[in-house]
């Protein structure tokens, strides 16, 4: 017998009686969506720009790449100093990422970016900046893994924040193997 | 503390807790730790007012998975394959390190990267593939950490929480050429990226656990704060995921709900920074999934026990634990620690004794967010260890002795105002010897003149 | 009402003046109190340790000891040993007559919260105290909303009971419904964990500057009381049956 249908088999011996799925009905509790994004973004470590869009975010931009940075952009009408390589690898050096946010989550502050292409982008880039809709807002969990897209072959991620670890003495270091920083700029 | 990680010496639970307890400093240092996980949990948890009603879900739509699970593992199976995953499927450990070798092998892996997988751990896949060659790097800092300092896991969640800064400090320095002396955590961490970014450029593999695999899509998520997961798997062209059966959940309704308790229950985070769902390979890479049963199934036979596969490994039980705060992770004879290590663990203990580091006082059943009976699963094994004739600390000797004692009625009077008039007249000096562990680290009762049934007798016989 | 006394075997030998303030409290409250010869343990030593034939003879009979007696309730003053005789009970006699000592079967501040509130305080007593909120009765009785537990529906039974006393004040330890360390046989397995469990809840208490450390299950203060004298502590135990007592 394979191990697979071993252990089909022997699941049949289970002593569970057959249980329901719960109808999974959590009410919304009302709470303003920006304001509460930009506080949980807090909590998260994360940084949130309200005002100017995404020209205020090309004024950053500029200002990063006069500083000699290394800056990518995925994000249309945004534009950056480096494009896209050949190999994911060739990505080590990269300042600043700025990719597409497709929907952001108030009650945690969370954001769901999607990848097909190099897709340790969001996590090998130095510092990630995230440009959001802000009509891309809900409130919770239960309404965002219900919109969020997540085609075959596809990385999906939520976002909350730079990589951070409290692994020694829980002591909380901003910046462990994924991105340094994460600002979002709200459009 | 390494006697406490030793393979020599003694591996029974109060044994371990004993040597572990001889430092109070740090058994206090220890348990505020871990009690602060507690406390940001508690905050996280209050500030969701559907808090209760999401564990009744969580509890219920594990509880479906579960007594569905045939169907959802077939289902789960055939949605990877659509999307171009390959599932393996092992019986155990062995089977399982088996085939992790087997797919590195063919690609000729020299360095594996991994993130933080609990089931690797119980198979103990690391020196199996280290054996055959291959290099392991653990990259979750924590456990890289343990790793450097050859040592298992102390904490599900954070396995170095039984080291000091300092302590971390001085391996970083002689492992990582760090600063001598230097000891501040962003200055460790630092190194620590450093050092781990040069092996996930070089990995020719990575490996992740699994948190949730997601039947009706065929995705696997995996959730990190570090990003270290996703550094690995999106790098080199090969990636791996193991995950047990027990972490199949039925569509992404249910790993919404699970996500909402996952972190806050865990660290006290709304959401961990990475809940990465994986729904393929990259382009030109390969993806694998290995199915683990390794003991489920049989734990399945027992209506109990079968609860204990809800469990979403979020180590909230541990925070809360009094006993595993202030005796340690390496005081449990099993892999993981704490009420959830006794719950699935208990039957490969050859000390017996794990069931027994446990109070019964129910925080962890109370705790868990997904409402896994930790307190009548433990108090079930010891129940099982008894029907086996496996009980330790001698009880088979002496229960049925208490037994007997305690049903009768005059013997137990007879013998008990003898101990009341050997409390009152004797000097405790002379009795404390014979009092065991109760007489070393207490005062022994004072005793009364009479039972209650005598002054009752006295005064309200009628 | 008509009520029989549980008095479980620990507080029977070793705590007798618990008893005796729970029978003062019914009997002061106006109810008729009769105390069933034959009562022996619970059995929870030995079913705590997966023990459960040994268990049985003990068991059997101290439910025998209830069955047939003419009563409203059953009432003890140890919610562990409580919990356990329900538990128990029904583990080894499925019988309706069983059940119904089942069904009549109170721990004290149960009692006197939900079945039998105690109308008027006679006496203030001027004291500060730190409530032991033991395991058992808070996760397994319903005495209070255990700290793991949210949401707003928040009660506790002990303090609802006690805050009516004039002049008493009320506090709690840190880490509130944290577990002393008792555990019953864990005490004696478990000497060096449990030692610093008890150790750890008698400063909590002693730090909130209080008298008596008050509770309702025995087992636990006379594990704290053990703690208390080995450290020197400025505080000493009390069961609630004593401080309702002296304010009736």
């Amino acid at each position: 017998m394979s191990s697979k249908n071993s252990i089909l088999s022997a699941l049949k011996q289970s002593a569970l009686t057959a249980h329901p799925m719960p109808v999974i009905d959590i009410e919304v509790t009302p709470q303003p969506l920006v304001d509460t994004f930009a506080a949980s973004l807090a909590t998260v470590a994360g940084e949130l720009h309200q005002q100017g869009g995404l020209a205020a975010l090309q004024a950053k931009v500029d200002e990063l790449m006069a500083q000699g940075l290394q800056v990518l952009s995925l994000v249309e009408g945004v534009n950056g100093n480096r494009q896209v390589p050949n190999t994911a690898h060739e990505l080590a050096d990269i300042d600043y990422a700025i990719l597409a946010g497709e929907l952001g989550v108030a009650e945690n502050g969370a954001i769901w970016v999607s990848q097909t292409q190099h897709r340790v982008t969001p996590f090998i880039c130095e510092n990630l900046i995230l440009a959001l809709p802000e009509k891309a807002l809900v409130a919770n969990m239960h309404q965002a893994v219900n919109q969020v897209s997540l085609a075959q072959g596809e990385l999906g991620v939520f976002v909350a924040g730079p990589s951070k670890t409290a692994d020694i003495e829980q002591a909380l270091v901003v910046g462990a193997h994924g991105a340094c920083s994460l600002q979002v700029y709200l459009y | 503390m390494t006697e406490l990680y030793s393979a020599s010496g003694s591996k029974v639970h109060s044994h371990k807790a004993d040597i572990f307890c001889r430092d109070e400093t740090r058994v206090d240092w220890h348990s505020k730790a871990l009690w602060l996980l507690r406390e940001k949990r508690d905050r996280a948890a209050t500030s969701i007012p559907e808090w209760e009603q999401l564990r009744q879900l969580g509890s219920e739509l594990k509880l479906h998975t579960l007594t569905h699970l045939t169907d959802y593992l077939q289902q789960f199976e055939q949605q990877c394959q659509a999307n171009g995953i390959v599932v393996h499927w092992a019986k155990d450990g062995q089977e399982h390190n088996q085939i992790v070798l087997n797919i590195l092998a063919k690609h000729q892996v020299k360095r594996l990267v991994k993130s933080k997988s609990m089931l690797t751990e119980e198979c103990h896949m690391n020196p199996f593939l280290e054996q055959h060659g291959i290099e392991v790097v653990d990259t979750d800092l924590g456990e890289r950490i343990i790793q450097l300092a050859k040592m298992p896991p102390s904490h599900i969640v954070v396995p170095a929480i039984h080291m000091k800064k300092q302590e971390v400090g001085e391996l970083f320095h002689q492992q990582l050429g760090t600063k001598k002396g230097e000891s501040d955590p962003l200055y460790l961490t630092r190194a620590a990226r450093a050092h781990l970014r040069e092996k996930f450029l070089t990995a020719e593999a990575a490996m992740t656990g699994v948190n949730m695999a997601i039947a009706d899509k065929g995705a696997v998520v995996v959730c990190t704060n570090e990003g270290n997961a996703d550094m690995g798997a999106n790098l080199p062209k090969l990636q791996l995921h193991s995950m047990g059966i027990d972490k199949v959940v039925p569509n992404m309704d249910a790993a919404g709900v699970l996500l909402r308790t996952l972190a806050r229950n865990a660290t006290g985070q709304p959401v961990t920074t990475y809940s990465s769902f994986y729904r393929g390979p990259q382009q030109g890479g390969e993806m694998h999934v290995i199915i683990v049963d390794n003991g489920r199934t049989e734990m399945m036979k027992d209506k109990i026990l079968a609860e204990s596969l809800k469990c979403i490994r979020c180590g909230g039980c541990l925070n809360t634990c009094p006993v595993y705060r202030r005796s340690g992770g390496y005081s449990y004879n099993y892999t993981i620690p704490g009420p959830i290590g006794i719950a699935v663990g208990a039957q490969h203990d050859d000390t017996n004794s794990i069931p027994w580091a446990c109070t019964l006082c129910g925080s962890c059943t109370y705790v868990c967010p997904t409402k896994v009976p930790l307190d009548k699963i433990i108090a079930h094994h010891r129940r099982l260890k008894a029907e086996a004739k496996t009980l330790p600390y001698g009880k088979s000797g002496y229960m049925p002795l208490v037994g007997r004692f305690m049903a009768n009625e005059a013997m137990m009077n007879t013998s008990m105002s003898a101990a009341r008039l050997a409390l009152r007249v004797l000097p405790g000096s002379l009795l404390k010897p014979f009092s065991g562990a109760w007489g070393k680290y207490r005062e022994l009762p004072v005793a009364p003149e009479s039972s209650f049934a005598t002054w009752y007798a006295k005064n309200r016989s009628r | 009402m008509k009520i029989a006394l549980f008095i479980p075997c620990l507080v029977n030998q070793m705590m007798p003046e618990v008893a005796i303030a729970t029978l003062q409290v019914l009997e002061k409250l106006g109810h008729e109190v009769v105390f069933p010869q034959g009562q022996t343990c619970c059995g929870q030593p030995m079913t705590n340790s997966g023990c459960f034939t040994e268990a049985k003879k003990t068991t059997l009979k101290l439910l025998n000891a209830f069955k047939g007696v003419e009563c409203d309730a059953i009432v003890c003053p140890a919610a562990s040993c409580l919990v356990a005789a329900k538990e128990n009970f029904h583990e080894f006699d499925s019988s309706q007559e069983a059940q119904d000592v089942i069904n009549k079967l109170y721990e004290l501040t149960e009692f006197l919260h939900d079945i039998a509130p105690i109308e008027h305080f006679a006496r203030p007593i001027n004291k500060k105290i730190s409530l032991q909120m033991s395991c058992h009765g808070i996760r397994m009785l319903n005495l209070a909303t255990p700290t793991e537990e949210m949401g707003k529906q928040r009660f506790n039974k002990v303090e609802a009971v006690l805050g009516k006393i004039a002049g008493l004040e009320i506090v709690y330890p840190e880490r509130i419904d944290e577990c002393c360390g008792f555990g019953g046989t864990f005490a004696v397995d478990e000497g060096a964990v449990s030692a610093k469990m008890g150790k750890d809840k008698a400063q909590a208490h002693a730090a909130t500057g209080a008298q008596y450390a008050v509770g309702f299950d025995p087992s636990c203060l006379l594990h704290l009381d053990g703690m208390i004298r080995r450290q020197l502590l400025a505080i000493e135990t009390r069961h609630i049956a004593q401080i309702i007592n002296d304010a009736l």
